[in-house]
């Protein structure tokens, strides 16, 4: 393996650094980059380039070309600029191309060049123009800051939420700085600049002196300034050749380096990765690349070619017109394992399995291992070192020597392995030239599989993304399902497919896969002006009432209409309703309702409570003069005061009745009316309270005030039955106790309902002399109950032996209590007996 | 004698979590408004509330004082703060925006929350917004559909959903019921096996079915605990709901009216001056062992019992001082308990029978069985009238018309008209829109309607045959529909043949809580299908029930499904149950070794159905 480590360069005594290739660039570049505007996103992001830019040739007559690019330098987009001359070029974290325009306009692109939208930095910069500007990323999203012509900053933390600050003026500032540079601290984003030998910072509040402790003197100018990537290290790079490193606070220093050059650097970076053993920056001249770190010696690579350096989490990638480079300090346990006669476990176990297949020899390293009961650690270091292997063939010697080396261990768990083995199959896949992501492990973990979906489905690679999420066997909501969701978003803006293709089309791949919402894929179509296409992909929504609310966006109401009700969601179907209600004149509104029942009587039932008149009208409409007339019985009661009113209202409900043919309810309805007029009348002359009682209870209290000749009278209008009278004026006159009248009544002719209910009443009133009056009178067949009733259980026993009736006499005996009904007891069992003899 | 579980009988998914779930919800929703506030609730919402969280969790969560909704009376509340918890109707909008409104003028600021339970309408932040104050109020929503009032008894404590549904024609309750199905299939498993009859069953299981499926790519489906449920429409069988309850959880229900679980029992029954509110469940001992029984046996029973315990008492007799101690310490606060809950019981059965002598209840009775069996109908019929002529009750009376009318096919016009006038003449007229509506939930019509079906109805039953008016509510097929009881009562065997004397305490069969005369018809169908696993062979049945587009089955391979939970069965009651129904089918699930578990959207009995469809002036 000796030649394995032929490009490492040892930075001091503990970090060494590598550079290896990524891709020969796919390019054909005819400009040198220097003469370009770059933009290069970081986690091996696009490329952006705008060539002509304005500074060098000012004939207008040729207009600049944008230019996108993947990082394998394949083409995504190219078009011409065609808006202002752009200051600066810079990429969100959404992978979105900033451009910003002189006239501090900022134009938004999409990866493949589509214009997404613009915004603009402020109005002060269009007298003042932008003299530079700077694209930065924070947590909260990405910023932009610019430098205007009157030396003033402006900046936004966060352009998906834009809001201004302009910063306070920085005193004595005549010239633009010589260098300078977003800061993030604190969750607040500050200017850092450089004027002659001063430094300041400039947040929100004020603008403040700062010095970098410990830096060599002498310094009249700061040429080069770099912030790393996690915004914690800063880097200086002064006229007299040094390069101080510190913390970004200015607070701590952490060494200082004489390069001995004092021209200009074209770029510096950090390059240093999480847990890093070693900071260092990289600095570019023109044909020069240095690596400094704290130590005595830097590395130096010549550069061939005009080059641009783009900083990354764990290192910084070098580009050319011929070939895209990775620099990086050499991660811990790839040092271990590569490092020259390195007797780290994991090395030992790497030889070990390349003699496995050879000679016994494998044998020796293992005992080794094991002896110093390092073979866990090994294992797992050659797990980890495989991730960060670029070359696949290592990656899978790395990765054989572990799983070689968890033969011999009883419990090793499986999973770290089997996680890395996946990991590296989906980065090999996106590292692949067409693709062109070539991101790193640690980028990969700090990316989240699921933004590295999201990226591929914005480069549109929908079938790799899917082949990813089935790989790793993702939750299809999350993983395929979204993805597909996205391609028929991106399939629907295709105009030169027709409807019917694309809707059969987006139908045949997605299915009713789940967590596949069609209608958001209709909204899609509807936000491009494709409305047919938009209602053919509603039909394929299972759920009714995801289609509602984009149908009555599309103005096709009573389409949604008929979707809500089958959704079975009542409140669905009411938004529409009052749409609906909006929308159409009433006529038409009502008529709509009438072919939807469930509509019909929701509103009805809104209508009942809130909006009475718009019931009636409904009713009206559909000739339903039988609900008609309950309406209008129902305001005789509960509207009209009145009495002329409720009349009235009775009119109108019996017309109505009879229009409905119900001819009982408008007879009832008249003799209510009759009743009413009546009863007013009776209030007039007799005073007391007549007004909506029943019948029944008008004439009770007739009775009760003696009023008998108008009671009767009453009856005979109304034809009450005799039997209801006779009860009628039994239970009147018994609770009056007027036992003379009642006996007058009785005998007035044969009583219809008998003369048990006489007995009943009067025992209820505990008349007993006068119920027994009426017992006598009683008719044989309930003789036995007049008797028991009056308490009469001897005569009842000798009625009911007489009449031979079995049920009688159980009936006699069940009153029978107590000793002094023994004897009539006695008896009914003697006739009992007898009747059986018999 | 008394009504013991079979040792076999499957165990019960504990439904207390659902009481839990609701807790905490309602003390999330409050703490959105920190503070001290006044909470105002909506009548309807206090008993079931109060069977959730006690006034002491409420005044924990800064509830400072408690007051009714009570339409038309002035707001005395002085807080700054007033929380409105109240079910989503239009009348209590108004109520809101006229506190609001009257604040306003009087230039008082207060923040105002309203909690709908258990969901909002958009009909209602309308009115809001009309009256002009849906800014003002904040919005929210209790999810509290079910309220477990038994071990076994889930109940929605939704009345109205029966003369929502099936006298509007409304259909707002569905998904709700839906919802609350969806909560118990994530909280006790999906239900394997599904039966149903009905328009609103069939809807409400597919509105459940589709949430299902919208969830099943999200969540792991868990092992279902309940292996069979069963949707069941209330207008598929309205005789028995309508007849007089004889077994004692229903005749304490029709006499005394239980309220959510609990009953007021009143000084006549207490013996004491003072009114009782009694739970009245399982965990009541000795109520429990006489819920399901025939009223008959109660009274022996509770004598029985009464001598128990005195024997039990009376061991203390003889006792030295340990055992004495250990009998204080021990058994005395059970035997005490016991005792009370004695004697309510039998205080109540007193007050029972005294009402029931006084009502002439065996006259009642005897005119009931002969509806419920077809004979001496003029008797009946006279007897009604009678019935109506002495104003011995108005709801009584009508339900007896509704029998005679549901039993028979519809009254005959002479008898339609007559009975109709004498109701009229004793009540008054507003109850010709009482008669409006039960002729729409077709629980009171005129038989042979062919000749005078009016202009509207020939058209609804034009609409009815026609399959593309499908979506047709059911208020109005119901016009078209002949309740065709006499036949089904054959087909179905409902009137069991008696030979000799029906023994109440060793009951047969289910007809027992109708004292032998009839095995209600809800029972018996369910019967009928969990038999068969499916409506095959009941075409017949399921025809005369007007039926044949809303019966359906879905039966999944039981791999899942444990035999344990096949056992358990939950019936969806959609528009009510009633005590008797209960009984019924745990008496079944006792003999066939399954186990019932009730949702209703309401505990009913024939008075309530028959208050649901009168109106009355306001």
């Amino acid at each position: 393996m000796d030649c394995y480590t032929a490009n490492w360069n040892p930075l001091g005594d503990s970090a060494f650094y590598r550079k290896y290739e990524l891709y020969s660039m796919d390019w054909d570049l005819k400009e040198e980059l220097r003469d370009c505007l770059v933009a290069a996103a970081p986690y091996g992001g696009p490329i952006a380039l705008l060539r002509h830019p304005w500074r060098k040739e000012k004939a207008a007559s040729v207009r600049p070309v944008l230019e996108i690019y993947s990082a394998a330098g394949v083409s995504l987009a190219s078009l011409l600029w065609k808006s202002g001359p752009v200051v600066s070029l810079g990429w969100s974290a959404e992978e979105e191309l900033l451009c910003v325009q002189e006239d501090g306009a900022v134009l938004v692109f999409g990866l493949h060049g589509d214009f997404r939208r613009h915004f603009s930095m402020g109005n002060e910069v269009l007298q003042n123009r932008v003299l530079d500007a700077r694209i930065f990323h924070t947590e909260f999203g990405s910023g932009v800051a610019i430098l205007t012509g009157a030396h003033r900053f402006t900046l936004s933390a966060n352009v998906g939420d834009l809001k201004l600050r302009r910063l306070p003026e920085v005193p004595g500032l005549q010239s633009a700085p010589s260098c300078w540079t977003a800061l993030c601290q604190d969750r607040a984003a500050h200017i850092l600049l450089a004027v002659g030998p001063d430094l300041y910072l400039v947040d929100q509040a004020a603008c403040s002196a700062v010095t970098p402790p410990g830096l060599t003197p002498g310094v009249s100018s700061f040429l080069q300034m770099a912030v790393s990537f996690t915004y914690r290290h800063l880097a200086l790079f002064t006229d007299t050749g040094h390069i101080w490193m510190g913390t970004a606070s200015l607070k701590e220093k952490l060494c200082e380096f004489n390069c001995n050059i004092r021209a200009p650097p074209k770029q510096m970076v950090w390059c240093s990765r999480p847990r890093s053993k070693e900071r260092a920056v990289v600095v570019a001249w023109e044909k020069r690349l240095m690596v400094v770190g704290d130590a005595p010696e830097s590395i130096q690579f010549v550069l061939d070619e005009d080059s641009y350096l783009v900083p990354e989490l764990d290192g910084v990638r070098i580009f050319s017109r011929s070939t895209h480079e990775f620099l990086h300090e050499v991660p811990v346990a790839s040092e271990e394992i590569f490092k020259i006669a390195s007797m780290a476990p994991g090395a030992l176990l790497l030889e070990g399995q390349k003699e496995y297949e050879e000679s016994q020899k494998a044998d020796e390293y293992l005992r080794e291992i094991q002896e110093l009961g390092q073979l866990t650690q090994a294992v797992q270091q050659c797990i980890e070192a495989a991730g960060h292997e670029h070359r696949p063939d290592m990656q899978k010697s790395l990765l054989r020597a572990a799983s070689f080396g968890k033969c011999f261990l009883d419990r090793f768990p499986p999973d770290s392995f089997v996680r890395m083995c996946q990991d590296l199959r989906v980065l090999n896949a996106v590292r692949d030239y067409h693709i062109g992501i070539p991101l790193t492990y640690s980028q990969y973990k700090q990316l989240t599989i699921q933004v590295l979906l999201d990226r591929l489905v914005l480069r549109r690679l929908y079938p790799l993304a899917i082949q990813i999420c089935e790989y790793l066997r993702l939750p299809e909501v999350q993983g395929v399902s979204r993805i597909l969701a996205h391609w028929a978003c991106y399939k629907v803006q295709q105009k030169d497919v027709s409807d019917e293709d694309v809707a059969r089309a987006i139908n045949q791949k997605l299915g009713d896969t789940p967590g596949v919402s069609y209608s958001d894929i209709a909204a899609r179509a509807y936000g491009c002006g494709r409305t047919e296409l938009a209602i053919k992909l509603l039909e394929y929504e299972p759920r009714s009432g995801e289609q509602v609310p984009l149908l009555l966006k599309m103005k096709r109401s009573k389409l949604a209409l008929s979707k809500a009700i089958e959704s079975g969601d009542t409140d669905l179907v009411f938004t529409v309703l009052l749409h609906l209600k909006n929308e159409l004149n009433r006529g038409d509104f009502f008529m709509t309702l009438r072919n939807q029942p469930m509509a019909l009587s929701l509103y009805r039932q809104f209508c009942k409570h809130q909006e009475l008149e718009t019931l009636k009208d409904l009713y009206n409409q559909d000739d339903n003069h039988q609900e008609l007339g309950s309406f209008h019985v129902r305001a005789s009661y509960a509207a009209e005061e009145r009495i002329e009113g409720r009349v009235a209202a009775l009119q109108t409900a019996a017309d109505a009745f009879y229009k409905a043919k119900n001819e009982f309810a408008a007879k009832a309805t008249e003799d209510q009316m009759r009743l009413l007029r009546l009863q007013r009348r009776l209030e007039d002359e007799l005073g007391g309270q007549f007004l909506d009682l029943s019948l029944h209870d008008t004439v009770t209290t007739l009775i009760l005030g003696g009023h008998n000749k108008r009671a009767e009278q009453l009856a005979r209008d109304f034809r009450i039955p005799d039997k209801r009278l006779w009860w009628l004026k039994l239970t009147a006159l018994a609770a009056l106790e007027d036992w003379e009248e009642l006996e007058k009544f009785s005998k007035s002719k044969k009583s219809p309902i008998g003369y048990l209910p006489f007995v009943d009443i009067c025992m209820k009133q505990h008349n007993k002399y006068e119920a027994k009056k009426y017992a006598s009178r009683v008719g044989p067949e309930q003789k036995v109950k007049a008797l028991l009733l009056v308490g009469d259980v001897a005569q009842a026993a000798d009625v009911a032996i007489e009449h031979r009736n079995e049920a009688e006499l159980s009936l006699v005996l069940s009153h029978c209590t107590g000793a002094t009904d023994g004897a009539t007891a006695d008896k009914i069992q003697r006739a009992r007996a007898q009747a059986l003899k018999k | 004698m008394a009504f013991h579980l079979r040792p076999d009988a499957p165990e019960l998914p504990d439904f207390s979590m659902l009481k839990r779930l609701a807790r905490d919800q309602l003390i999330y929703l409050l703490e959105q408004l920190p503070g001290k506030k006044d909470l105002f609730i909506e009548a309807d919402l206090m008993s079931p509330l109060d069977r959730i969280a006690s006034v002491s969790i409420l005044k924990q969560h800064e509830v400072d004082k408690l007051y009714k909704v009570e339409i038309n009376k002035p707001v005395l509340s002085s807080s700054e703060q007033l929380c409105f918890l109240v079910r989503p109707r239009i009348k209590n909008m108004r109520y809101i925006a006229h506190l609001v409104n009257t604040d306003k003028l009087a230039g008082r600021t207060r923040k105002y929350k309203v909690i709908f339970s258990p969901q909002k309408f958009y009909a209602c932040e309308m009115v809001l917004e009309e009256e002009g104050i849906y800014g003002d109020v904040s919005c929210d929503e209790w999810a509290f559909s079910l309220l477990p009032l038994d071990v076994d008894l889930l109940s929605m404590e939704l009345p109205e959903f029966f003369r929502d549904y099936f006298l509007e024609g409304d259909q707002r309750w569905i998904n709700t019921v839906a919802q609350a199905l969806h909560l118990l299939s994530t909280l006790y498993g999906s239900f394997p096996n599904c039966y149903g009859i009905g328009r609103c069953a069939k809807m409400s299981y597919e509105l459940w079915r589709t949430l299902e499926e919208e969830e099943e790519g999200e969540t792991k489906s868990r092992r279902p605990e309940i292996g069979h449920i069963f949707f069941l429409d209330r207008d598929m069988d309205f005789v028995t709901a309508l007849c007089s309850q004889v077994v004692y959880e229903g005749l304490v229900d029709d006499t005394f009216r239980i309220k959510c679980g609990s009953v007021d029992f009143g000084p006549e029954v207490t013996s004491s001056d003072k009114s009782l509110k009694v739970l009245l469940n399982a965990e009541d001992k000795v109520f429990s062992e006489i819920r399901n029984e025939h009223f008959s046996n109660v009274f022996g029973f509770l004598s029985q019992k009464a001598r128990n315990l005195q024997a039990q008492y009376d061991r203390r007799r003889g006792m030295d001082i340990k055992q004495m101690k250990n009998f204080v310490s021990q058994e005395l606060k059970g035997l005490k308990q016991e005792h009370r809950l004695l004697s309510l019981h039998i205080g109540a059965c007193e007050s029972i029978m005294k009402k029931k002598t006084k009502q002439d209840f065996q006259e009642l009775i005897k005119t009931e069985h002969g509806l419920l069996e077809g004979f001496s109908l003029r008797e009946s019929t006279s007897y009604i009238e009678e019935h109506i002529d002495r104003q011995v009750s108005p709801i009584e009376s009508l339900r007896l018309m509704c029998l005679l009318s549901i039993t028979e096919n519809g009254l005959i016009p002479k008898d339609y008209r007559s009975l109709k006038t004498q109701y009229l003449q004793s009540y008054g007229p507003e109850h010709l829109l009482t008669f409006s509506n039960l002729r729409r939930a077709g629980l009171l019509t005129e038989q042979a309607p062919g000749d005078t079906l009016t202009a509207m109805e020939s058209k609804v039953s034009k609409l009815v045959t026609d399959k593309a008016a499908g979506k047709i509510t059911d208020a109005f097929s119901s016009l078209a529909k002949r309740s065709n009881f006499r036949a089904i009562s054959k087909k179905l065997n409902l009137i069991p043949r008696v030979d000799g004397e029906y023994d109440l305490k060793v009951p047969r069969d289910m007809a027992y809580v109708f004292s032998g005369a009839y095995v209600p018809l809800s029972c018996r169908i369910i019967e009928q299908v969990l038999e068969r696993r499916s409506w095959q062979g009941l075409d017949e049945v399921v025809r005369l029930l007007n039926c044949t587009e809303f019966a359906f089955t879905d039966v999944t391979k039981e791999d899942k499904a444990s035999s344990e939970s096949l056992r358990l069965i939950l019936v969806v009651f959609l528009g009510g149950c009633t005590f008797s129904e209960l009984s019924a089918l745990r008496f079944l699930g006792r003999e066939k070794g399954y186990r019932f578990i009730f949702l209703t959207t309401a505990v009913t009995n024939s008075a309530r159905l028959m208050e649901a469809m009168s109106e009355l002036k306001a």
